[in-house]
């Protein structure tokens, strides 16, 4: 335990904040009842895809949604801004950005994918012969983002193949370099790289600190890193990641209600001043983060309960950082004693995953496509209460060696676990004996 | 229309749009206000023009539905969302008159609308489909937030921008279709093609009723590309029939004037050859998949303003003659509220009963000294706060050669919740400031 949050340690030397109160953390108790409108009687273990909120800063989030309600003009002459900057101010703590004016905040990533590759698509109407570099499991919202105003525009798109079953971060690295290499092959420009910190499906943690500074190397014009389930999972440090954007929703990992992210926008940048929301609003032109805080009459309280979160948050030992860790080790646990139960193996080693991993399912399961997965999916879903998203493998070709597999074949199909702090082992038993019972029974589905 | 009686369709069994027939099982208005209870009681609440209101029974069940999320989220996604959207936007086509469901996309507000709109014109340049130079025309009294995406979308694609200039105070029709087709010619000067006309149909500030349908029928006559109709306030307030207005595309905010909460508005597109490539900016996964699906999923976000609709149906229909019926009343005390105010104050309305809907303008007293923009916000804050009045107030510059005119008018709102005290308060409130002698130069910054 950090030496500094031991209140065994002498609180009383005058460093405060950061500190739970005295009266101690928040109790396991406390924590179910916080999360007690979860639907009982599921193995919640997707955490990763929607997140979650605690009913305290639910009852934030009420208490601004009624003060709108009561009188909506006083709300917004002066209720929203002062408070929306207060949420940034925290964002901008949270992350070490060195300027509040680097920190909007936006519904999504979806939404931070579609502003920064706008600007990026303005800009190929010029150049021909251009391109834009991602992963090939970027996630399909940012895909389609990019056909939308990428290649819409005129410009090529290299996809990154991203090795499955990971072993280390070398791999990830010499595969970015190759594509690297590909996109510059002809002498095209390398206008963007879009980079996830944390995939999506299957869900890995990339070396993202080295990719941008090879990026930087060789010439890429803008790194942006989509960083969606980041903040709360992983230490998110923006200088020291270097990427000129960085996006990371807060609704998934850091107890925000639906929906609200941080658009981080480095100020060196010289495209800043291109930004825009797509919305445009009155504030068109005074950039990004007033132009966010505003795009018409809506709902804007999961951008103000901000403070509502840290306090949640700092109820626990260790605060954010005890939470990650703690997520961290249990889902590898959990990840260890499937992957045993079932006779397979992780996807990928413990350094390379955060509060997600991916576990492989038995072979005898005969996943063969994505639908195959969805179906297993809504299945688990109706038939055993248990939620888990999975990730259809297909086989490569001609490695025959090194593809995973266990006693009865190859593993074709992958579990993304979560683990949140709302999670108890029963859910991740309730997983493992839902499987077995499928393979058993041959339960078709 | 379909749904009447006298037309002979009591054959055709229907679910009835009119309300019970039973007086007993109309709402009273002991129950409306218990419905609007959670507005401030010390507010004289004369501004629904700008953020709307909702009843509790509408905001009731759209907690059940954040709760519904909340519960199971992959479930929700999965099983329950897109059937809700579709209902929401089977309801608004049959009360728009829409052809078909497909016409009918749900968005967040107008400001978004437009942006959708003005994206695709901005495309058409940047494809060369639009000359560098051809023009998109628009109402001198445009909304704000609609300017500056013309600007965003169409100037700086190349297009060149008409204002079509408005009297105000305004006395028929006729001088606001003059000044239309002087901007028709002015456009069509040069063998330039008018490719977009933005019409509003009631505008913000200041708020006159415009007469759209023939201003339509004009730009199909002069050979305008496209129409598009910015009816923010439209839905709930004045009638909204599509096959009648002839516009291409038609958007209007729900929780204005039709009691949905923040916030929910449908975009209206012409089913056509010319509609195939609306696109929401935000991109998800949805995209190339038409308008309406592409709008139903951009990213994790709370949807469940946009899955009340047929709860706001139910709540209209608790009236005398449902929508109908309110906007009927709605009207009528608008005018004589604002024609006892003017009378009270000795000064003017700003436009013919005829051509207002649920808001008026009314002239404030010259001695006021309302000189500019600033003063009108100034004073609109001191009514909010010195005297619990909140309403919007526009400056009217003086024409050369005008003395002694009106320079402020006062946006009064009608809706369910408000009663004669509301205006009665308002009334008193600028009798004693003119009687104290005040005037805007006395309100610091």
């Amino acid at each position: 335990m950090d030496k500094e949050e031991d209140p065994r340690n002498g609180v009383g030397n005058g460093t405060t904040t950061k500190k739970p109160r005295l009266s101690g953390f928040i109790t396991d108790s406390e924590v179910q009842s916080e999360f007690s409108h979860h639907e009982a009687g599921v193995a919640r273990i997707n955490n990763g895809s929607f997140g979650c909120c605690p009913g305290s800063v639910l009852a934030a989030q009420r208490s601004w949604q009624l003060c709108f309600l009561q009188q909506p003009d006083h709300f917004y002459f002066s209720v929203l801004r002062p408070n929306l900057l207060r949420s940034r101010a925290l964002v901008q703590t949270l992350i070490n950005a060195d300027h509040i004016d680097e920190v909007s905040l936006v519904d999504n990533a979806t939404t931070a994918a579609a502003i920064v590759l706008q600007q990026i698509g303005r800009r190929f109407s010029h150049h021909q012969n251009d391109a834009v570099v991602m992963f090939s499991c970027a996630f399909p919202a940012v895909k389609k983002s990019i056909q939308a105003y990428v290649t819409h525009a005129g410009g090529s798109v290299i996809e990154v193949d991203l090795p499955f079953p990971v072993k280390s971060n070398t791999e990830v690295i010499t595969e970015f370099r190759k594509g690297l290499s590909k996109a510059k092959s002809g002498g095209r420009k390398v206008r963007l790289a879009i980079i996830d910190h944390i995939t999506s499906m299957p869900s890995v943690l990339i070396p993202v600190r080295e990719l941008v500074k090879i990026c930087r190397e060789e010439g890429v014009d803008q790194v942006f890193v989509d960083a969606a389930h980041a903040i709360g999972s992983v230490p998110v440090d923006v200088q020291q990641i270097g990427a000129d954007f960085y996006v990371s929703n807060l609704y998934k990992w850091f107890f925000a209600p639906p929906s609200v992210a941080f658009l981080y926008c480095r100020r060196s940048n010289a495209s800043s001043s291109e930004i825009h929301h797509p919305v445009v609003s009155h504030e068109y032109g005074n950039g990004l983060p007033i132009e966010s805080s505003w795009i018409g009459t809506r709902d804007y309280t999961p951008q103000l309960v901000v403070p509502a979160i840290t306090d949640f948050v700092n109820r626990f030992e260790g605060g954010s950082e005890g939470i990650m860790r703690r997520n961290h080790v249990q889902v590898l646990k959990m990840g260890k004693m499937l992957a045993e139960a079932w006779g397979t193996s992780l996807g990928s080693p413990p350094e390379m995953c955060a509060s997600m991993v991916m576990v492989g399912l038995p072979s005898k399961l005969c996943i063969s496509s994505d639908d195959d997965a969805m179906r297993l999916r809504s299945h688990l879903r109706e038939k055993y209460g248990v939620e888990v998203p999975i990730y259809y493998r297909a086989p490569k070709n001609g490695e025959g060696e090194c593809e995973p597999k266990d006693k009865d074949g190859l593993i074709t199909g992958y579990a993304r676990i979560s683990h949140q702090v709302y999670n108890r082992i029963d859910d991740y038993f309730k997983f493992r004996d839902a499987i077995n019972r499928i393979v058993l029974e041959e339960d078709l589905y | 229309m379909a749904s009447n009686h006298r037309n002979g369709d009591s054959h055709i069994h229907h679910l009835p749009k009119k309300p019970k027939l039973s007086s007993t099982s109309l709402i009273t208005p002991s129950e409306i206000q218990s419905e609007f209870c959670h507005h401030d009681p010390s507010v004289a609440r004369i501004n629904n023009g700008s953020f709307g209101s909702c009843p509790d029974s509408v905001i009731k069940a759209q907690q059940v539905l954040q709760l519904e999320f909340l519960r199971q989220p992959d479930h929700f996604y999965f099983n329950c969302l897109k059937e809700g959207i579709l209902r929401s936007r089977t309801v608004i086509k049959q009360l728009i008159n829409a052809r078909h469901v497909d016409e009918v996309s749900i968005v967040d507000n107008a400001t978004t609308a437009a942006a959708i709109v003005l994206q695709r014109t901005a495309w058409a340049f940047a494809e060369g489909r639009f000359e560098k130079g051809d023009v998109a025309i628009m109402l001198h009294y445009a909304y704000g937030a609609v300017k500056k995406s013309v600007e965003a979308y169409v100037t700086r694609a190349g297009g060149c921008v008409i204002e079509v200039q408005m009297p105000f105070p305004v006395n028929t029709n006729d001088e606001i279709i003059h000044e239309f087709r002087k901007a028709l010619e002015r456009g069509k000067e040069n063998g330039r093609k008018i490719r977009l006309a933005v019409i509003d149909h009631i505008t913000s500030m200041p708020c006159v009723v415009i007469p759209v349908k023939e201003l339509v029928k004009i730009c199909r006559e002069e050979g305008v590309d496209q129409v598009f109709v910015d009816a923010a306030h439209a839905i709930g307030c004045t009638d909204v029939d599509m096959q009648d207005i002839g516009a291409d595309f038609y958007t209007s905010n729900l929780h204005k004037w039709f009691f949905c909460p923040p916030s929910i508005a449908f975009l209206y597109s012409r089913s056509s050859p010319k509609c195939l490539d609306l696109h929401h900016p935000v991109v998800s996964h949805e995209y190339g998949s038409g308008l309406a699906v592409e709008s139903a999923w951009i990213g994790t976000r709370d949807y469940s303003a946009q899955l009340v609709v047929p709860k706001a149906l139910d709540f209209v229909n608790r009236f005398e003659g449902g929508i109908e019926g309110i906007k009927k009343r709605n009207h009528d005390k608008a005018v004589e509220m604002g024609q006892m105010l003017a009378k009270a104050w000795g000064t003017n309305l700003g436009c013919p009963p005829e051509m207002c809907a649920s808001m008026i303008m009314v002239g404030l007293p010259a001695s006021l000294a309302i000189s500019s923009d600033s003063d009108t916000l100034k004073l609109r804050a001191h009514l909010r706060e010195n005297f619990g009045v909140e309403v919007p107030i526009y400056y009217r510059a003086p024409k050369d050669g005008e003395v002694g005119v009106i320079t402020g008018y006062a946006r009064i709102s009608y809706q369910v919740y408000n009663t004669f005290e509301d205006y009665t308060k308002f009334r008193d409130a600028v009798n004693k400031l003119v009687s104290e002698g005040f005037t805007c130069n006395l309100l610091s910054n």
